[in-house]
């Protein structure tokens, strides 16, 4: 099988959205920015339409485990019909389905860009994206049963169950994948170091790399601009419970939001994975950045 | 092979089964069927039948291998032989659902019908027909409609005929549990579609419409993140390609060699009947607004009566 898929993989709220309007307009020729309604990059792997087309039928007749198993063969079969790569945005961890393929299809999959970001700014976010407390944004964060769009069998809902594990076992998960090739970027250095960072991640997703398609495709995508097209018109990746997506967009914001308790448990949960990507200084404290 | 053997009619056609269907109008006919539903040994591989349309189908021409893994496979041909071979020890619910979903909008397809995916509701003398995505809220538009007191004519799979009427489908309507407690109907009485989803079977009894009737407007409904409806009339190019988009589907007409006629169909069907983009809020949405709104857009139509 030729691997024609690529995965922009993250838990919610890592810089996912930037990125896909980073590639659209990195890959489109128009002369104004991307409608933030139209990121083109490929579907959402947990999109139902999609699944149902290529399957030939309906999903809404199928349980929660039947869907899972049957994800790995939607993509293999996406792949094998691409001419040239496709990009898919992907919030599951990557788990094995029925302990034996990967969710996504190692064989399907060209790479999966990895985006991380600082949990503790990550709970904020994600609290304000699903209309929760910020303590219950970090519970979740914290419970290796948590998922999103919840299959609960009673109703029906556009996007299928995703299942994130919790915040540092859905970094693992993809980082030490054994048989996929990730390349990990840091919402972080998204923001400081944008240039190299997106640089990177065109290299790495093979997108073109010339230094000023880069300059003109991150002036389109800039977080102000995503911002004001969706003071414009309502983006529809929104939560509907949460007034607005695009929020603050910045790094850090935990050092003036959380409480030194909320820091202590986000800590303790997650400081194994926080020290390896850099979130910790050298005492195993949050670093400023 | 199973030795019962029973009619039913559907979508105007004749049906001869060894498979009861429950939810099909028994008919007592001793002259053969239009179609044929029985068991019987179909492929473990569909390559045999023609090119590969999906991980699980394969299409040639009037024909369509699908297999829905651990449920069954289906084979449907020349518009009148839909064999089945169920996998392991299944439910014989499970293998109806796919048997009245799938593979008789491909036997519809194959026999030259138009099929929409859709609902379908009496409005006046007439009827409307609400398409979209999965989740778009087609079914309980169309529960709300029922309840409103429009007869309902068909419910997911919608064969138009060549004078752009809505053939009958199915005298049900597929319920999941969440849009019944909303509509407050009681399932406690109904069956499960299958025993492990808490999707119910609702049977239409009077309320079902069983005469073809002509389309006035098909409406398509489109979930956005605004807190009000909005309804947005479509012409030229677009209607043609809401139709195409919303065709039942659609992946396997080009492999079953229907393509010319469909994109035919979709044309003539689109220069003869308005189409509406109905934009809903995504979220929490007053389902009698949506009605309020479809109906008094009907009205304006003429189609009221």
């Amino acid at each position: 099988m030729t691997a024609r898929l690529f995965w922009l993989a993250s838990y919610p709220k890592s810089g996912n959205t930037w990125l896909r309007a980073f590639i659209s307009n990195l890959t489109g020729e128009r002369d104004v920015p991307a409608s933030i309604n139209d990121l083109g990059a490929g579907g959402l792997a947990s999109s139902r339409g999609w699944l149902d087309d290529v399957l030939g039928f309906d999903t809404a007749d199928l349980d929660r485990g039947e869907i899972a198993r049957l994800r790995p063969a939607v993509y293999g079969f996406a792949s094998e019909r691409r001419r040239s790569f496709g990009y898919h945005k992907v919030h599951d961890a990557c788990h094995r389905v029925d302990g034996r393929q990967w969710v996504v299809n190692a064989g399907a999959t060209a790479g999966a860009l990895y985006l991380i970001r600082n949990p503790l700014d990550v709970a904020i976010s994600y609290a304000n994206h699903g209309d929760c407390s910020i303590d219950e944004a970090i519970a979740m964060m914290e419970d290796p049963e948590h998922r999103l769009a919840r299959d609960d069998g009673e109703q029906l809902k556009s996007q299928v169950e995703q299942r994130l594990l919790t915040w540092s076992d859905h970094v693992r998960s993809w980082v030490d994948n054994p048989e996929i090739r990730t390349h990990v970027i840091r919402y972080e250095d998204m923001k400081t170091d944008t240039h190299l960072a997106f640089s990177a991640a065109a290299r790495f997703l093979r997108l073109p790399t010339h230094p000023q398609d880069i300059a003109r495709a991150l002036a389109f995508s800039a977080f102000d601009k995503l911002k004001a097209q969706e003071d414009e018109e309502p983006f529809r990746e929104r939560d509907p419970r949460s007034p607005r997506f695009f929020r603050k967009g910045v790094a850090g914001d935990w050092q003036t939001t959380l409480t030194g308790a909320q820091i202590d448990s986000i800590v303790a949960a997650h400081g194994a994975v926080m020290e390896r990507f850099g979130y910790l200084d050298a005492a195993g404290s949050p670093k400023v950045m | 092979m199973n030795d019962i053997r029973e009619s039913y009619r559907l979508f105007g056609l004749r049906i001869s089964s060894d498979i009861r269907l429950p939810e099909l109008q028994p008919f007592s006919a001793d002259e053969p069927g239009d179609v044929e539903i029985r068991r019987g040994p179909v492929p473990a591989d569909g390559t045999e039948v023609g090119p590969k349309m999906g991980p699980f189908s394969h299409a040639a021409e009037n024909a369509l291998w699908l297999r829905v893994p651990g449920v069954a496979r289906y084979l449907i041909r020349d518009g009148g032989k839909l064999i089945y071979q169920p996998e392991g020890d299944i439910d014989e619910d499970s293998v109806r659902v796919f048997m009245l979903g799938t593979c008789i909008g491909a036997l519809l397809a194959q026999r030259g019908h138009l099929v929409l995916h859709g609902n379908v509701f009496e409005v006046g003398g007439g009827c409307a027909v609400c398409v979209g995505s999965s989740g778009a809220g087609k079914s309980t538009l169309a529960a709300r409609m029922l309840q409103r007191g429009h007869r309902i004519i068909a419910d997911d799979v919608c064969p138009v005929d060549l004078n752009g009427r809505a053939i009958p489908g199915i005298s049900r309507l597929k319920l999941w549990q969440d849009t019944a407690r909303r509509l407050e109907i009681d399932t406690a009485a109904l069956r499960r579609i299958r025993p492990n989803i808490a999707k119910f079977e609702m049977p239409l009894g009077d309320a079902f419409r069983a005469e073809p009737a002509p389309i006035r407007a098909i409406y398509v409904l489109t979930p956005w993140n605004q807190d009000r409806f909005t309804i947005a009339d479509m012409s030229g190019i677009a209607k043609f390609q809401a139709l195409r988009a919303n065709s039942y589907r659609f992946r396997f007409l080009k492999g079953m060699q229907l393509g010319p006629r469909h994109f035919r169909q979709c044309r003539t069907l689109a220069a003869d009947v308005p189409v509406a983009q109905v934009f809903r809020p995504r979220l929490g949405f007053d389902i009698d607004g949506l009605v309020d709104l479809i109906l008094a857009d009907l009205a304006g139509r003429g189609a009221v009566s």
